[in-house]
């Protein structure tokens, strides 16, 4: 122990600190101030948890308390706070550089770090700085922006006011700030781990160390004797169902008599601080008798293998879809190109790691019908809290939506949840299960490994004529989302384009590998990457120009998609036409850079991704206020996106009211309707649209009886609450022969072009720029929207070249290749806006739209730098390298 | 669209039914896809179907205050409050809708599950 005087934001403080204690630790547990967060299991691999140390940024996960006598120490809640921000705070604001807001704190201090010493610096001095840094929503185009704006008020030549949008400038199409952006650049965003609750006992859990066996004994005296240690729950002790259903029972809260992945959770320990949870856990005996591992869908598949799940066969569903006559039409075709193509299982990686608190509201021990409160990350509360209800036989329960670090899909099944509720009902007590990012990305959902044997043909004069796609996904060890990712791969199966024949098969399985579900695009982004990079093959074969060909094939108004179903708008070819210049421009320069072992490259794909898919139904309810402000109550998630930024805009548009007039309740089952997930790009489209359906009976109201607020209206005797729906006209699942029938009733559109450079040498690959053009209809939030560009074209590029989640290897950022700012590329946006007839105000979604060409762009640049081909994402080096070789070795 | 099956037999996702000469989508679990597609005579078909042979005034109770906290919240009430709000037990409750609150209460009042993605 050593004694420690130190000064916190100005407050001198005096601590008797372990030689081992981080001040991460003592800033958020000792002091609460919480702004600095924990992502990277303390290795200094995020840049979260900055804070300032005698005026340089330090990593606070990696600095000794011990070391900080006499030290000034200044946090993010050290500068500003919502209501009077710091210089810094505003323009990460104003920059748009502030999405889910986890790692914006450590940003604001490496980038006050850096403007207290060097007022104006350029963008590489940014870079520098802000290297230790990571983001996962931004692409970190709009922080560096946010650092130069800074500089600009602090070197005082403009202010926030001037650089703030005016109401009198409109509301719609504006990019008026998010109004949770303030909070969380102070810091005073609270994300689950942040929350203390008093007396809450702290999880840990025994996860499975291999991915398939049998359940025998499990001695846990020896750990229940621990100190600190309350007791285990194991999933003896779960009262409910202990599944968790999301679209199919198959997945346990607590594993009983089979692991089926590593990661499966077996016993949870419960105890008084999290380091003696931690410290039980090891003295857990399990015995685990191995079973087979049926480790691909082809083992899976084999007439020997044991099947994983008693109740249901290895084969979760096998769809085809079939439009016309491909085999005939292929044969016929003047040419075909055909090929293998491969994607990865992937970590979804948003920056907070997964946690789970949940406390009781009345006794348990005394009352039944005491609530249990989680509180959770999820992007699906009423549909969670059903699922869990269920799982835990415990009804009163409500859920609350923290501020979210990211999710990108994770969350749309529930993952700690279920855990910590199940130890709050075993020892009625309040709980806390806050597992670091190893044991995070252990736990959660992945992104589907898709295998695509494909075949593509045209006639003569370059016209599509046939597509053959024999679909294998690993589905991993449990259902989650199953058969609603194969039907959106094949709702999308022939993207942009027409194609009068296709001839498809998706087959979803069962293995023991990580198990997926939603991850941004969830199907599309697998299926997008085969189809582009195919229809680049079958131009070069024809030696067509790929803009030409697409523009070429691209679908029209009148006919139909692979489901069959006849679209009524399709604006891809004027978002071909403006990215032509672009096109046009790249070309050119590449032509310099095509000898020698560094090589240029360009490369383009297209999208057209359905929003609101069929069936779809989404309700949100509004009040009118005894002000006459409008109370918005819809379970509209907003891990980063920006929805609290559309729901406002909406609503203070069509009610002609100011912002401050506008509340809107999101984030509580018990003050929310049930909109739906925040999935499938539909918050906007469906919530929206739900939404404006509620005010337009609202304002209806009040035009009839002349009520100006909910007093009056009530002495009119009409009600002052109203809930609103939008329903798609479209429903029902796909023909289970022929995958014919409904699909998406909107569409949101790109066209991506990637400008690489290819070292064969190395193998290594550059972004240089990324261009995108997309058409979503009507924009509400312009900054919102490119910031959603910009986040999913790094993510993408990340997809394309990087990352990969590989079971018991990839356990940090740093095995998991996370982006950083010095994988940062130029993005250029082109943005169009074809209102959309059923879409609110015109909008339609665009949150996923934006990584689904990103991979095939990037992989046919890399074809036209090097002529080399990777059908097998990701595009490393050594696979670069090796096929530059045997290249190299055939001329 | 399969219009001869009972919803969730073929197909997990959703399900067109010919109710009274109507065509309603349910989801996977027999629920009505939209709260708006219900009406009194496709809750006496499906009431009949799950094993009510006998609709009273109290299971109409119950299914009034449903119907009627769902259009007011836009969500399901909690079970203590479908008690609270009806006046009956959770015995009574059982008794009127064998199949349960969830999939026999809620589900012939037409309130729908929250939905799961698409």
């Amino acid at each position: 122990m050593k004694s420690v005087k130190l000064t916190v934001n100005g407050i001198e403080r005096h601590f008797i600190a372990d030689e081992d204690r981080v001040l991460l630790d003592l800033l958020r547990e000792d002091l609460s101030l919480t702004g600095a967060k924990q992502s990277c299991d303390r290795k200094g691999q995020c840049g979260a948890c900055m804070v300032i140390v005698n005026g340089k940024a330090v990593l606070s996960c990696l600095t000794k308390v011990s070391s900080l006598d006499g030290a000034q120490v200044i946090t993010i809640e050290g500068l500003g706070t919502p209501d009077n921000p710091h210089l810094i705070q505003e323009a990460f604001v104003l920059a748009g550089a502030v999405q889910c807001g986890f790692c914006t704190p450590g940003m604001i201090m490496a980038s006050k770090a850096l403007l207290d010493t060097n007022p104006d610096p350029g963008k590489e001095e940014i870079k520098r700085a802000l290297r230790r840094n990571l983001c996962r929503c931004t692409g970190y185009k709009k922080i560096i922006e946010a650092v130069q704006l800074a500089g600009r008020f602090l070197r005082g030549e403009i202010t926030p006011d001037a650089a703030r949008p005016s109401l009198k400038e409109g509301i719609m199409g504006i990019s008026h700030p998010r109004p949770s952006g303030l909070a969380k650049a102070c810091g005073t965003a609270h994300f689950t781990a942040d929350i203390r609750i008093n007396g809450a006992l702290e999880l840990a859990v025994l996860r499975s160390s291999v991915p398939h066996a049998r359940i025998g004994r499990i001695d846990s005296s020896k750990a229940e004797s621990m100190p600190g240690v309350v007791g285990v729950v194991k999933a003896s002790d779960i009262t409910g169902t202990n599944i968790l259903k999301y679209l199919r029972a198959d997945r346990p809260v607590l594993c009983g008599d089979k692991v089926r992945y590593i990661g499966d959770p077996i016993v949870a320990v419960a105890a008084e601080t999290k380091a003696q949870a931690e410290a039980a856990l090891t003295f857990i005996e399990v015995d685990l008798t191995p079973l087979p591992v049926l480790d691909s869908p082809e083992a899976s598949l084999a007439e020997d293998a044991p099947q994983l799940h008693d109740e249901f066969p290895n084969i979760c569903l096998d769809q085809p879809q079939i439009k016309g006559d491909a085999q005939a039409a292929l044969q016929e075709s003047a040419a075909v190109v055909e090929a293998r193509f491969q994607t990865q299982i992937n970590h979804q990686a948003p920056l907070e790691p997964e946690a789970t608190a949940a406390y009781w509201e009345g006794d348990p021990a005394a009352d039944e019908d005491a609530k249990l409160v989680i509180i959770g990350r999820s992007i699906n509360i009423h549909y969670h809290l059903g699922m869990l209800q269920e799982a835990l036989g415990w009804d009163n329960m409500s859920y609350r939506e923290a501020y979210s670090g990211g999710q990108f899909g994770i969350k749309l099944d529930i993952i700690s949840e279920g855990i910590a509720g199940a130890a709050a009902i075993h020892f009625k007590r309040p709980v806390r299960y806050i597992p670091g990012l190893t044991e995070s990305m252990l736990m959660t959902s992945k992104r589907h490994a898709y295998k695509m044997d494909v075949k593509l043909g045209a006639d003569a004069q370059g016209r599509i004529t046939a597509y053959r796609n024999d679909i294998l996904v690993d589905k991993g060890a449990y259902y989650s989302i199953g058969h609603v990712l194969i039907m959106r791969s094949l709702l999308m199966l022939s993207g942009s384009y027409h194609i009068p024949n296709v001839d498809a098969r998706a087959r979803l399985v069962y293995t023991n590998n990580p198990w997926g579900s939603a991850a941004r695009g969830a199907g599309p982004p697998q299926v997008n990457f085969a189809l582009e990079c195919a229809v680049e093959m079958l131009a070069d074969k024809l030696g067509m120009d790929p803009l030409e060909f697409r523009l070429q094939n691209s679908l029209k108004p009148g006919q139909s998609k692979s489901t069959g179903r006849v679209v009524t708008e399709w604006p891809l070819p004027e978002l071909l036409e403006a990215i032509r210049p672009h096109y046009g421009r790249a070309v050119e320069e590449a032509k310099n850079y095509r000898n020698g072992p560094v090589r240029r490259g360009v490369g383009l794909a297209t999208g057209s991704f359905g929003i609101g898919g069929p069936g779809d139904v989404s309700v949100a309810a509004v009040e009118l206020d005894p002000d006459g402000g409008v109370s918005v109550f819809a379970a509209a998630a907003d891990p980063g996106e920006g929805n609290d930024s559309m729901l406002l805009q909406l609503t203070a548009e069509f009610m002609g009211l100011p912002f401050e007039k506008v509340r809107v309740h999101t984030r509580d089952t018990d003050y929310t309707a049930a909109s739906g997930p925040a999935a499938g790009s539909r918050i906007t489209y469906m919530i929206g649209s739900a939404l404006l359906d509620a005010l337009s009976q609202l304002q209806s109201a009040m035009n009839e009886t002349g009520a100006k607020n909910s007093d009056a209206l009530a002495v009119a005797g009409k009600p002052s609450r109203y809930l609103g729906r939008k329903r798609n006209e479209d429903a029902g699942p796909l023909d289970p022969k022929t995958g014919q029938g409904p699909s998406f009733e909107s569409q949101v559109h790109a066209v991506q072009m990637a400008e690489v450079e290819v070292n064969t040498e190395s193998g290594e690959v550059k972004i240089l720029k990324m261009t995108a053009a997309v058409d979503a209809g009507t924009v509400i939030n312009p900054q919102n929207l490119t910031a959603q560009l910009e986040g999913g074209l790094d993510m993408g590029v990340g997809y394309a070249l990087r990352e990969q989640y590989i079971a018991g290897k990839t356990k940090d950022w740093i095995s998991f290749k996370f982006p950083t700012i010095n994988h940062s590329f130029d993005v250029e946006t082109i943005i169009r806006e074809t209102p959309r007839p059923k879409g609110p105000m015109g909008a339609t979604g665009v949150g996923e739209m934006c990584m689904v060409p990103t991979a095939p762009a990037v992989i046919n640049a890399i074809k036209n730098a090097t002529g080399i081909w990777i059908c097998d994402l990701p595009a490393t080096p050594d696979k670069i390298k090796a096929r530059a070789a045997a290249l190299q070795q055939e001329k | 669209m399969n219009k001869d099956s009972k919803p969730g037999e073929t197909n997990p996702g959703l399900q067109a039914r010919c109710i009274a000469g109507r065509e309603i989508v349910f989801d996977g679990e027999g629920f009505f896809n939209d709260f708006f597609d219900w009406s009194e005579e496709a809750f006496e078909i499906l009431a009949k179907e799950s094993g009510i042979d006998c609709i009273t005034e109290q299971h109409r109770r119950v299914v009034r205050f449903l119907r009627e906290y769902y259009a007011y919240h836009g969500r399901s009430p909690l079970n203590h409050q479908l008690r609270n709000g009806t006046g009956l037990s959770a015995l009574e409750m059982q008794q009127l809708f064998p199949e349960g609150i969830k999939l026999g209460a809620r589900r012939l009042a037409g309130l729908p599950n929250p939905k799961t993605c698409s």
